[in-house]
C-alpha cells in the first residue's frame, strides 16, 4: 500500500500518470477492503467456531490469561475491547445478532446492568460455587477478582498509627488541611461514593463531602496522576484502589530508582474506605457456544489463573485456595475488608452523580 | 436554471457519491432520533430543559472560541512563515505545523498535567498545574492548530501573486496588501480549517474528560459510562448537533458568492518571498516555541513513559499492531478523499442548495460523536447487511464517513483557486467531462489532495471509539495499545505504542507533503 502512496503522489513530472496511478491506487485498496471483507466471513470456521469474549478489562490485563487458556484447552477465543460502557451499549443494539458469548466486565455496576437488560443468562451452580467470597445475589455472573478502596499515603510524612480508622473520620483530620488528593470524576470513586450512600444514608455522605470539601482536597483526574503528584510532595494521602499503589511499588523490574514515597493504609474491617470492586464475567443470552463459555469462566477461577492473576494484575483472587505474592493480604483477612454490602447496588450511580454535581465535584 | 439544463447537469458519478455520502452520514441521525423518542415524555422534558445544559452549551462554546482564537495566533503565522519567507529549514517549520496532529488528544492532556504544577518537569517556570478550561483549552490547541495550518498553507502556496502585483501597482504598502488582498483570499481556507476545530473540540471526549471540564461531549460519554443510559446521550447528542447546523449555516453565508481563483493568465509564478530580516530571531523563536511545545512537550513525555516500571511490553504485538492501523488507515485516506471530490467539486462548480448541502451534511457526520456513529452502524448493518458486520470494510467505510470533513477542506481549497476556464477549454476541445476534470482542474489539486489524505490518515490512526466498536474481532491498533495500557497506568508498556504511532504519522506527513511546490503546477 505504502507504495501506491508513493506513487500516487512522488511522481513529479506528469500529471496524467499522476492521476493514473492515485487511481490505481484507489482501485488496489478498494480490492483490498473487499477482499478482507470476504475472507473474514469465512475465515476462522475450519476449527471449530472460536469464543467470543467482549472484554470491559484492558488488553494488557486479559491477553496472558487467554493464551493460557487457548493452550490448556485447545479453544481458541477472540476478544473485542472496550470500556464497560461501549460493550454494553455495543451488545444492547446488536441484540439477538450478537456474536459474543460471554462478557468479561470491569465492574460489578456494568455487570448489574448487562444483567438488568436482559442480556445475561444464569449461571449454573458449578460455576457460582467455585469462589469462596464476593458472588452476587443475582447469579448471572461470577465475580473473578476484586480491588479494594484504600488510602494512599506518604511514609516519608506521616505514620501510619497516625492514619484514620475509618474513612468517615477524614473530614474531622484538620491535620490533612490542603494534604488530601482525590479523584470525584473516576469511577471507582464513584463506586466508593455509591456504596456510602447504600450504608451511611445520603445525609451522612452529603456531610462527607462537605467536610473533605473544607479541608482543601486536591482533585485529580485518574490515579495515576494522583500518585504521581504524592510522589513529588504535593499531597500526603489519597483516597484510590489497592492495585494502583502496588503498580508504583512492584510494577517493573528496574525500580523507579529508590523506594517511591507511597504506601497503602487499610481501614479497619468491615470499613465503608474499604469497598471491596468486583471484576466478573457473564454469559450471554445469544451464546452460540455455552460450553466453552463456561469453560472459559470455569478456567478463570482455577487455582492457577486466580494466582497469575494476582501476580502479574496484582488483584485479590476470589479463590481462596489460590497463592498470593506477599504484599498482598492473606485470602481471609482481605475477604474481610470489605463492608457488608450487595454489589448489585452499585447500579445506582446516578444518585450520585447528582450529588457530586450537587457539590460543584462534576 | 432552465429543466434541461438541470438534467443535463446530473451525473451519477458525481451524484452517486454524495448520495452515499449523505445517507451514511444520516442514518446515524435517524438512529439518535429513533433512540432519543424511546424515553417518555415527561423524563423527557426534564432532561432537555435542565439548566445544566445552558452551562454545557456556555462551556462548549467558551472552549471552542478559545481554541479556535489560540489556533489561529498559531497558524498564521506559521503559515506564513513556512511559505512566504526566507526563513531557513522551511520543511521543518512545516514538520512543526503538522506534526502536533500525530499527537493523540489525551497523550497531549497527559504530557500538559505532567510537565505543569509544582512538581512538573517545567516546574522552574511557576505555571499552575493545568486543568478546568485553561488546561483543555492548551492541549486542545497545541494539536488541533495544523488542521489550520495546513489549510492555510495550501492556500498561501495557491494563491495567485498576480493579484498582489496589481494592488502594489496602485500603490497599496505591503501590510495593506496583506490585509486587503492576501488575508480575504485566504477567507476560505481559515473557514474550512476552522469548521474542523470547532467541530473537533465540540466532539472532543479524551482531552476534556482528563482535564475535567463539561462540554456536551464530556456529558455524553459519561451518560454512557456512568449511567449506562442511551437516551439522555441521545438528546445531548442532537443538541451538539443542532449547534453544529448552526456553526455550518453560518459558515455558509460568510462564503456565499466569493470568488478566489486565479485572475491572470498564463503560467502561474511563485510568490514574492519576504526577508526576514531583523523578525529573523523571534520568527525563529515563535517556530521554536511551537515546535516545543507541540512536539517535544508530547515526545519526552513518551520517552519517559519508556522508563518507567509498569510491566513489560510485548515488541511482536508492535508489528501486528503497526500492520492493523495501516490496514484501515490507508484505505479510509483514499476512501474518504475519493469521496471528498465530487462532494467538494459540487459544492464549489456546481453551487446550488442540493450540493452546497450534501457538503454540509458530510460535517455533520464529522460533528456525530463517534460512540453514537458507530452504534448507529451497528444497529443498521446488523438489520440490512449483516454480513458485513465486524469487517474491515465496514470499519474503512465508517472511517471514511466520519472523517470525509476533513479530506473536504484542502479540496474545496484548491477548487476555489483552480480555475474552471482551463476546464471548460478542454471541454470545447472536445474532451469529455470527466476527461477534461482530470487533465484541466486534478492537476491543480494535488497539494489539496496530498493534505486530505493526510489529515484523515492521522485521524484514523488516532481514532479509539469507532475502531473499539466496528473492527473486525482480534484487531489491534496502535492507538488501542497506548489507551489500553496508559489506562491502567502500564506506561512503560503504553510508550512503545505511542511511539510507534507518532513515528508512522511523522513518516505519512513527510511523504505527503515532502514538496512544498506540491500544490504548484507551472
Amino acid at each position: 500500500m505504502a507504495g501506491c502512496v508513493l506513487s500516487g503522489l512522488n511522481l513529479n513530472s506528469q500529471s496524467i500518470r499522476e492521476m493514473r496511478s492515485l487511481l490505481t491506487a484507489l482501485a488496489l485498496s478498494f480490492i483490498l477492503a473487499l477482499a478482507a471483507c470476504t475472507s473474514e466471513t469465512d475465515g476462522p470456521e475450519a476449527d471449530g467456531e472460536p469464543l467470543v469474549v467482549y472484554s470491559g478489562r484492558k488488553s494488557v490485563l486479559v491477553d496472558p490469561l487467554v493464551e493460557q487458556f487457548t493452550a490448556a484447552t485447545g479453544i481458541a477465543v477472540e476478544v473485542r475491547y472496550g470500556s464497560d460502557a461501549e460493550l454494553l451499549a455495543a451488545l444492547q443494539e446488536e441484540g439477538d445478532a450478537s456474536p459474543a458469548d460471554l462478557f468479561w466486565g470491569n465492574t460489578a455496576g456494568a455487570l448489574s446492568a448487562a444483567g438488568e437488560a436482559g442480556l445475561l443468562t444464569s449461571l449454573p451452580d458449578s460455576i457460582l460455587s467455585k469462589p469462596d467470597s464476593y458472588a452476587p445475589s443475582s447469579g448471572l455472573w461470577a465475580p473473578i477478582t476484586v480491588r479494594f478502596r484504600v488510602m494512599a499515603y506518604d511514609p516519608s510524612r506521616v505514620t501510619p498509627e497516625f492514619l484514620p480508622t475509618s474513612v468517615m473520620e477524614i473530614p474531622n483530620n484538620e491535620a490533612f488541611r490542603g494534604q488530601i488528593g482525590w479523584t470525584p470524576t473516576y469511577s471507582s470513586f464513584q463506586d466508593f461514593i455509591t456504596a456510602m450512600v447504600e450504608i451511611q444514608g445520603e445525609e451522612a455522605t452529603r456531610e462527607w463531602i462537605e467536610g473533605v470539601k473544607a479541608l482543601e482536597p486536591k482533585a485529580y483526574p485518574s490515579n495515576t496522576p494522583m500518585l504521581e503528584a504524592m510522589m513529588a510532595g504535593e499531597i500526603t494521602v489519597g483516597l484510590t484502589n489497592h492495585y494502583y499503589i502496588l503498580r508504583v511499588l512492584y510494577g517493573s523490574d528496574e525500580n523507579l530508582g529508590s523506594d517511591p514515597p507511597v504506601a497503602s493504609h487499610h481501614f479497619a474491617a468491615g470499613d465503608t474506605g474499604n469497598l471491596a470492586l468486583v471484576t466478573g464475567a457473564g454469559l450471554l443470552n445469544t451464546s452460540s457456544q455455552p460450553d466453552k463459555a463456561l469453560a472459559f469462566i470455569s478456567y478463570l477461577l482455577t487455582q492457577d489463573a486466580q494466582a497469575f492473576a494476582a501476580e502479574t494484575v496484582r488483584e485479590y483472587p476470589v479463590v481462596r485456595s489460590a497463592a498470593v505474592p506477599d504484599y498482598l493480604l492473606p485470602f481471609d483477612e482481605a475477604a474481610a475488608l470489605g463492608p457488608e454490602f450487595d454489589f448489585e447496588r452499585l447500579r445506582n450511580l446516578e444518585r450520585t452523580l447528582d450529588l457530586l454535581r450537587e457539590q460543584g465535584l462534576l | 436554471m432552465p429543466v434541461a439544463r438541470r438534467l443535463h447537469d446530473f451525473r451519477w458519478y458525481l451524484w452517486g457519491p454524495v448520495a452515499f455520502v449523505a445517507l451514511g452520514v444520516l442514518l446515524p441521525l435517524g438512529y439518535l432520533v429513533l433512540r432519543a423518542f424511546q424515553g417518555n415524555a415527561s423524563e423527557l422534558a426534564e432532561l432537555v430543559f435542565r439548566i445544566r445544559n445552558l452551562k454545557l452549551l456556555g462551556n462548549t462554546l467558551g472552549l471552542a472560541a478559545g481554541v479556535l482564537l489560540l489556533t489561529s495566533v498559531i497558524a498564521f503565522p506559521l503559515a506564513w512563515l513556512a511559505t512566504r519567507t526566507n526563513i531557513k529549514g522551511r520543511p521543518l517549520v512545516t514538520l512543526v505545523g503538522v506534526l502536533p496532529l500525530a499527537v493523540p488528544g489525551y497523550v497531549m492532556a497527559y504530557a500538559l498535567m505532567a510537565s505543569t504544577g509544582p512538581s512538573g518537569l517545567l516546574s522552574g517556570l511557576h505555571l499552575p498545574r493545568s486543568s478546568g478550561f485553561t488546561g483543555a483549552w492548551l492541549a486542545l490547541g497545541l494539536y488541533t492548530f495544523p488542521y489550520l495550518f495546513l489549510n492555510l498553507r495550501a492556500a498561501l502556496l495557491g494563491l495567485d501573486p498576480s493579484l498582489e502585483d496589481a494592488a502594489r501597482s496602485l500603490g497599496y504598502s505591503n501590510r495593506e496588501v496583506a490585509r486587503r488582498v492576501v488575508l480575504p483570499q485566504l477567507r476560505p481556507a481559515f473557514f474550512a480549517g476552522a469548521l474542523l476545530i470547532v467541530l473537533h473540540v465540540l466532539g472532543d471526549f479524551g482531552v476534556v474528560s482528563l482535564m475535567r471540564f463539561e462540554t456536551f461531549s464530556y456529558a455524553i460519554y459519561l451518560q454512557y459510562a456512568a449511567a449506562f443510559d442511551r437516551v439522555y446521550a441521545a438528546w445531548l447528542a442532537l443538541m451538539l448537533l443542532s449547534m453544529t447546523v448552526m456553526i455550518l449555516l453560518l459558515e455558509m453565508r460568510l462564503l456565499r458568492g466569493r470568488h478566489f481563483e486565479r485572475a491572470g493568465t498564463g503560467a502561474n509564478r511563485h510568490a514574492p518571498i519576504s526577508t526576514l530580516g531583523r523578525y529573523a530571531l523571534p520568527a525563529y523563536g515563535f517556530v521554536g516555541l511551537v515546535g516545543m511545545a507541540g512536539i517535544v512537550l508530547p515526545l519526552s513525555t513518551v520517552i519517559y513513559w519508556l522508563g518507567r516500571g509498569g510491566g513489560q511490553g510485548r515488541w511482536g504485538n508492535l508489528v501486528n499492531a503497526l500492520l492493523d492501523s495501516c490496514s484501515a488507515a490507508l484505505p479510509a485516506a483514499f476512501l474518504a478523499t475519493a469521496l471528498a471530490l465530487p462532494v467538494a467539486y459540487l459544492s464549489v462548480r456546481k453551487p446550488t442548495r442540493p450540493s452546497r448541502v450534501a457538503e454540509r451534511i458530510a460535517y455533520l457526520g464529522y460533528a456525530t460523536p463517534p460512540l453514537a456513529f458507530a452504534l448507529a452502524l451497528i444497529f443498521f448493518t446488523l438489520r440490512s447487511a449483516p454480513f458485513l458486520y465486524q469487517t474491515l470494510g465496514l470499519l474503512i467505510v465508517a472511517y471514511a464517513l466520519h472523517f470525509l470533513a476533513e479530506a473536504i477542506g484542502p479540496i474545496r481549497s484548491a477548487l476555489y483557486q483552480a480555475p474552471a476556464r482551463i476546464q471548460e477549454a478542454a471541454r470545447n476541445l472536445g474532451r469529455s467531462p470527466v476527461r477534461a476534470f482530470f487533465e484541466g482542474t486534478f492537476p491543480l489539486l494535488r497539494g489539496g489532495i496530498g493534505a486530505s489524505m493526510t489529515l484523515v490518515f492521522l485521524s484514523v490512526l488516532k481514532e479509539l471509539p469507532i475502531t473499539f466498536l466496528l473492527s473486525p474481532l482480534g484487531f489491534r491498533t496502535l492507538a488501542m495499545g497506548v489507551w489500553s495500557a496508559a489506562g491502567e497506568s502500564l506506561f512503560s508498556i503504553a510508550a512503545p505504542y505511542a511511539l510507534v504511532l507518532i513515528l508512522t504519522s511523522s513518516a505519512i506527513v513527510w511523504l505527503l507533503l515532502r514538496d512544498p511546490r506540491a500544490s504548484r503546477i507551472r
